[in-house]
């Protein structure tokens, strides 16, 4: 502590002078409350008087979660108690709190032990618990940031100027999913730590933004287009036969002028644009906070070089969001701490967190509280001969104990987040975030039944009044709808599908979800047999581009004519528009000589008329061209003519003779004939299609059915069932065990008085009992064999005794029936006197059986083992 | 199956016939009599029927130039012959006539069906050619030899044979056989070969079957290793320094020289040779590598004016096309316009308005097609300069060397001679010990006779020097000039092409122009 004085003392010197020098005020973190002029070092000291005698009353503040919520008594005994390390860390730390309060009498008392949850004063470095969870998303400190900025809903600090006078345990704010920015940052350092990544709490002043997590000065990140990387054409350099550019003829005199011209403008136009940015930044900046430069925050430091960081950072709790160590928004920092030291900062922050060097070894910078931690000392033997020379030999005495001293682990319970709590994330599975002209709203998957997981919601203006655009993402859908975009202004709504929908659909946008309207529609044309990649819709067209066809379709227009009016019906699918164009354009086919492949076939339908373009050699700039008119013509003798030479207009590039032959023409016009039906044929197709699946969006809109991956076993009824048809049969599988495995001994044990040990006697006498009884059973067993026997076969002499009386009076069919009798009544006898045989045998044997197990009878073996 | 021929007249494949099979065969229904009123030409048929006509001798076929399909089964053939033009001929359909040998059918190298059935045929070669032979009938033949089976491993896409009917036919093993021999095959005698039997017939005849692979394996690599050289001696030859990675020139230099090698045999001439030998070929090979740097130098020059040439010559078809279509969009409109005007005075104005239009395209084609010739001629200038230049410092080198070759023999010629005369010298005095053969001491008879007879080898080795020397100059300045000239003559084939090909193009949508200008006239 001396060399902290020591240190102190110095700095406040020569800060003094330089005060007093430069006449300029000093900017402690202390100091920054007051904004007054320049003043003298004497009115200064009795200003710091006067502000010291005034007594500030903090009121008893209320706590964030009332204490009736939860019951103190069900939580550990670490909670409610604290160990006699924890005790002496304390004094310690109230020591050092001391010491510190005179060294540095202008400086806010320290943030050191709070009061937790049961009252109980804890050490903020034990409260914070390095925990490793055991998902993968939590192990980047990203998406932990992410995590823990979802997962619990911010609370305000009692009073924005004072550290909170309570710090709760991490699972105390886990459960009730709610906290302050201390809470925030204790729960995220613990992830962090555990994590790996050299992190630490820091207790500080934030802007107003930061401690009210107000986001609306923010551009989302969702919203901020990705900067589309432009790659710079590597320049070719001029081969050595390159031919020479033909001679520019224009006048370069001109050629300046316009480039000055171009400038002027450019210049000028630059110069609006800026004005306009000036103007709206000035709308957008915030009003002056009074108080700022005083609101206590607290976030988290990761320092450069665990976990391959490679420079040290910020993460501000609320927003998960990382900033450079040089950001405004934060304002200065006054202590920092993870689970094993402490440290003070004493550099001066009035320029923010802009100067501060984050070397927690260099004790001028830091003064820790704990020696002997892992931080690395740069001036250790120093501070050793300081600390000797110093005339206070009691608290070198001190130190010299402290030194020895470590810190206590964590009171802490383990921190546990449960999958299903962990996967709804946001308290009750919804967070919405205000950003700058843009609303962000999260909901948890399964939480919609449409499978809304996401929406963000951008506006015109500042206040949020008018919509500009919806962005809505959706998962776990059956119709693999990814993510739906509207647009506000331009009515312009625009679907996004995973791979997977009955229909390959990619995209989809459209103004209304009426037929013949405005749409494209996109396709994953690998997962359609046609290839079809996109389909454009207008009123009047519809256009469809294709690829890796096997006949090289590429490209299919179709014109539409005023629909013919029927009076019954008027469904689009009953009367389909009449087509006045078809426009297809192929690729070109390599087998094919390039004057017999076509290029481009329209389909004149009213016109009655075919035009062909065809594919360009490679060494040519033109291309055949050929003309039919499908027009029957009947010549002066009423015969039809089928073709004449003036039905088709050709061009040929190279004329061929065959080319040139009516039968050639002929053939070919009979082909496209047939080509035209069968385009026509597939372009109602289209429509039909485009109905088709316009019905079955309709449909999936309304039903909305999520899918249920077979891993989720929570979810998946199917596999629950059948979870639970297993968990039964199990059951009642162990239920027969049990039955099966009867107790023997249960009578006789219930005949001694319960809930008393047995003694060596009674074990013996139930021992013998149960034998005993046994052995009656078993007995009895045989007489009631014996006696059945005996009366069969009594039973029998009877009935033979009548026989040999009566035979010659009886008839025939009451001998049949006597002899009839005597066999079943000796087969009787015989099946008794076998089971009385085997009785006989198996009886010892038995009685043996039992008293073995009685003898290995878990209940009766420690008395019986000696007569073995 | 013989059939008899004196019953019936032979007819003569003539004009008259093959017409009327053509017509017979032609298109049908409405299309009739569009072709019968236009005449089918010979060379536009693509299959062709000639069953049951008695024909004896194949005939009149060559104007059939694209015929893919031709039958003359049931006939009286008694020769293939008068086919060699049907190049394009897939299908072939013989059968059932009175053929002894397979031949003529050398050209037909697209042929992938052919049916020989019942004929008397013995052997069957002659077919190297139809490397894309799928089908081959042979049912009904003589053919006798199971070695003819081992002809037809040749032919890698044959699937389908049939030999039923044939003497071998009758054979126990022929279908074992075959199916060893020929693993390949799917079908014979009509019926689908399973693969249980082939393993079967490759078990069996395991033994022959690797033999024949192994011969066969190795007549592959050979002809491999030849085809190789052969390649090796064109590059070689491309580069104009063929035969000088070697001591071939040397040893060529004493083929011929008869005194020469006589004199090897004196004294110290060995070793003077063998040295001399030694320098010669180190020059030989500095020739060699250096003609084959200098041809790689060449090729790479070639490449690139020719990459260069045709980005040129691409970029302003491009630029052509661009137009072309620009064009082509309000073509239309234009024509649409010029139709639906009903104002006489506004169509003519409209038409005059569109015959500028197609002027005005005509000269930007030009313009562009003068440019790209003008910058061409510049690039193709530059290019004949600096390959002659090449040629030139190749030929200067090539000199250069081989002057030191002729030092070299200079050189050695001289010690010959002393050698020579010291020899003789010897002789006279009676000094010389070791044995000569007759005919070398027969040259030492004089001064004159051994000073002759040294003067003649070296006339011969300079001869030979400078031949190849002389040899190389013209190959490679006529290449040269060839070259240049070639690509002097492209470009002006390409210009011509390009101009006739705009002007047709104009004159087209002029005709168009004028044409609905009549039509309106009628109107």
């Amino acid at each position: 502590m001396e060399v902290l004085k020591e240190k102190v003392e110095e700095e406040e010197e020569a800060e003094r002078e330089e005060a007093a020098e430069r006449g300029e005020k000093v900017m402690r973190p202390v100091e920054m409350r007051r904004e007054e002029p320049p003043m003298t070092q004497e009115m200064l000291r009795d200003l710091e008087k006067k502000l010291s005698e005034i007594e500030i009353v903090i009121p008893e503040q209320p706590s964030i979660i009332t204490r009736d919520t939860f019951d103190i008594s069900k939580l550990p005994l670490s909670y409610q108690s604290n160990t006699l390390k924890e005790e002496h860390l304390l004094q310690v730390a109230d020591n050092f709190a001391r010491q510190y309060s005179h060294l540095c009498p202008d400086r806010v008392p320290l943030f050191l032990h709070p009061l937790n949850e049961c009252g109980v004063p804890k050490f903020v470095s034990t409260t914070i618990r390095p925990t490793l969870m055991p998902y993968p998303e939590l192990y980047n400190w990203d998406s932990c940031a992410q995590f823990v900025s979802d997962f619990l809903s911010m609370v305000p600090l009692p009073d924005p100027l004072q550290p909170p006078s309570y710090l709760y345990s991490s699972t105390t704010v886990l459960k009730h999913q709610k906290g302050n920015c201390f809470d925030f940052s204790t729960l995220l350092c613990s992830l962090l730590l555990g994590a790996g990544y050299d992190a630490y709490c820091i207790n500080g002043y934030g802007s107003r933004d930061l401690c009210q997590m107000d986001l609306t000065r923010d551009v989302c990140p969702l919203t901020m287009k990705h900067k589309e990387v432009v790659q710079e054409e590597e320049k070719v350099p001029p081969k050595k036969y390159a031919i020479k550019p033909p001679r520019d003829l224009s006048s370069r005199f001109e050629q300046e002028q316009e480039m000055k011209k171009q400038q002027e403008s450019k210049v000028e136009e630059e110069k609006r644009r800026k004005e306009e940015e000036q103007r709206l930044l000035e709308v957008e900046k915030a009003k002056i906070d009074p108080l700022h430069g005083l609101r206590v925050h607290a976030w988290v430091l990761v320092l450069s070089g665990k976990r391959e960081v490679p420079e040290s950072f910020f993460i501000d709790p609320f927003t998960g969001r990382s900033y450079s160590t040089q950001h405004d928004h934060f304002l200065g920092i006054e202590s920092l701490w993870n689970h094993k030291n402490y440290w003070v900062n004493m550099q001066d922050c009035w320029n923010g967190c802009k100067d501060l060097v984050f070397d927690l070894g260099d004790p001028v910078r830091w003064e820790y509280l704990l020696l002997g931690t892992d931080k690395a000392h740069l001036s250790v033997a120093e501070d050793e001969e300081d600390g000797m020379n110093d005339e206070d030999v009691e608290n070198l005495g001190k130190e010299d104990e402290d030194k020895s001293f470590d810190m206590p682990s964590s009171w802490v319970e383990k921190i546990e987040i449960s999958p299903e709590v962990f996967e709804t994330r946001c308290p009750n599975g919804k967070k919405v975030i205000q950003y700058k002209r843009a609303k962000l709203e999260k909901w948890a998957p399964y939480l919609n039944s449409n499978g809304l997981v996401c929406r963000l919601t951008t506006y015109e203006d500042l206040e949020c009044t008018k919509t500009l655009e919806i962005k809505e993402w959706y998962q776990n859908r059956e119709d693999m709808l990814e993510l739906k975009h509207i647009n506000k202004s331009t009515g312009l709504n625009i679907d996004y599908f995973k791979p997977g929908h009955p229909q390959a659909l990619r995209v989809h946008s459209y103004k209304s979800m009426q037929p013949e309207m405005d749409r494209v529609m996109e396709f994953y044309e690998t997962a359609r047999v046609d290839g079809l990649i996109k389909r454009e819709e207008t009123p009047k067209t519809m256009t469809e581009y294709y690829q890796g066809r096997t006949d090289f379709l590429s490209y299919r227009h179709v014109d539409f004519g005023e629909r013919v009016k029927k009076l019954a019906l008027n469904s689009a699918e009953s009367n389909p528009r009449p087509m006045v164009k078809i426009t297809e354009r192929f690729s070109r086919n390599p087998e094919k000589p390039a004057d017999e492949d076509v290029a481009e076939r329209v389909f004149l339908i009213l016109e009655e008329r075919i035009r062909l373009r065809y594919h360009c050699w490679d060494d040519r700039i033109t291309a055949s061209k050929r003309e039919f008119l499908r027009r029957t013509e009947v010549d002066s003798k009423g015969n039809e003519i089928i073709m004449t030479p003036d039905m088709c207009i050709s061009f040929e590039v190279e004329p061929m003779e065959h080319t040139k032959k009516l039968l050639y023409q002929y053939e070919a016009m009979m082909k496209l004939k047939n080509e035209e039906k069968l385009s026509r044929h597939q372009a109602w197709e289209s429509e039909l299609e485009v109905l088709e699946i316009l019905k079955l969006r309709e449909e999936e809109e309304e039903v909305h059915t999520l899918t249920i991956s077979i891993y989720d076993a929570k979810r998946n009824e199917k596999s629950k069932e059948y979870r639970e048809a297993m968990e039964r049969v199990m059951h009642e599988e162990h239920l027969r065990q049990v039955e099966a495995q009867l107790d023997y001994l249960a009578p006789f044990l219930a005949q001694l008085p319960p809930g008393e040990k047995l003694t060596r006697w009674q074990a013996m006498r139930v021992k013998d009992e149960c034998l005993s009884d046994f052995k009656q059973r078993l007995i009895d067993k045989a007489n009631l064999i014996q006696a059945r026997f005996e009366k069969e076969t009594q039973e029998l002499q009877k009935k033979q005794q009548w026989y040999q009386e009566n035979q010659v009076t009886l008839t025939a069919e009451v001998e049949d029936w006597y002899l009839s009798y005597c066999s079943q009544a000796m087969f009787r006898i015989r099946i008794l006197e076998q089971r009385l045989n085997r009785h006989k045998e198996l009886a010892p044997l038995k009685y043996l059986a039992l008293e073995e197990k009685l003898h290995k009878d878990p209940r009766l073996v420690e008395f019986l083992k000696v007569f073995v | 199956m013989q059939r008899l021929y004196d019953s019936v007249e032979p007819r003569v494949m003539d004009e008259h016939m093959l017409k009327l099979a053509v017509e017979e065969q032609g298109p049908q229904e409405e299309a009739g009599p569009l072709a019968r009123q236009e005449g089918i030409l010979f060379k536009d048929v693509l299959s062709l029927r000639l069953d049951f006509q008695n024909i004896l001798h194949i005939d009149s076929l060559w104007q059939f130039e694209n015929l893919r399909k031709l039958q003359l089964d049931n006939n009286i053939i008694e020769k293939i012959e008068g086919l060699e033009r049907l190049v394009h001929l897939v299908w072939l359909d013989l059968s059932f006539n009175n053929i002894e040998a397979i031949e003529g059918l050398d050209t037909l190298v697209n042929l992938e069906d052919l049916s020989l059935f019942n004929n008397r045929i013995s052997k069957i070669d002659s077919l190297d050619a139809l490397v894309k032979l799928q089908v081959l009938s042979l049912g009904n033949n003589q053919i006798g030899n199971m070695m003819n089976i081992i002809y037809l491993r040749r032919f890698k896409a044959l699937r389908t044979l049939s030999l039923s009917g044939n003497p071998i036919a009758e054979s126990e093993d022929y279908k074992m056989f075959i199916y060893a021999y020929l693993p390949d095959l799917r079908y014979l005698d009509f019926r689908h070969i399973d693969d249980h039997m082939k393993d079967l017939a490759r078990s069996k005849h395991q033994y022959s079957i690797d033999g024949l692979k192994q011969q066969e394996h190795l007549t592959q690599a050979r002809l491999d290793d030849e085809q190789a050289q052969q390649e090796e001696l064109k590059k070689h030859k491309v580069a104009f320094v063929e035969h000088l990675n070697g001591s071939f020139l040397f040893d060529s230099m004493y083929a011929e020289d008869v005194e020469g090698n006589k004199l090897a045999y004196l004294p110290g001439v060995g070793e003077l040779l063998q040295a001399y030998k030694d320098k010669f070929v180190i020059i030989c090979l500095n020739i060699f590598e250096y003609g084959l740097k200098q041809q790689e130098k060449r090729k790479l020059e070639l490449d690139t004016f020719n990459e260069c040439i045709q980005e040129a010559i691409q970029e302003n078809q491009e630029q052509g096309k661009r137009r072309i279509a620009k064009f082509e969009e309000k073509h239309l409109l234009n024509l649409n316009a010029i139709r639906e005007e009903s104002n006489v005075t506004n169509i003519e104005r409209k038409k005059v308005e569109y015959g500028e239009d197609i002027t005005e395209l005509f000269n930007v084609l030009m313009t562009l097609e003068m440019q790209l010739v003008e910058q061409l001629e510049e690039t193709i200038n530059m290019f004949e300069r600096n390959i002659t230049d090449l040629v030139a410092l190749f030929i200067e080198n090539v000199q250069s060397l081989m002057a030191q070759c002729r030092d070299l023999e200079n050189h050695h010629h001289e010690k010959l001679l002393e050698i020579s005369i010291n020899t003789l010298e010897r002789i006279v005095k009676g000094e010389l010990n070791e044995d000569l053969p007759d005919d070398v001491r027969a040259l030492f008879v004089d001064k004159d006779t051994i000073v002759n007879a040294v003067g003649a080898s070296h006339d011969i080795h300079l001869l030979k020097i400078d031949n190849r020397e002389d040899e190389l100059v013209t190959r490679t300045n006529s290449w040269c000039t060839h070259l240049v000239d070639t690509i002097h003559k492209d470009e002006i084939m390409r210009n011509r092409r390009r101009v006739k090909e705009i002007n047709q193009y104009i004159d087209h949508m002029q005709n168009e122009l004028d044409n609905l200008e009549c039509s309106d006239v009628i109107d």
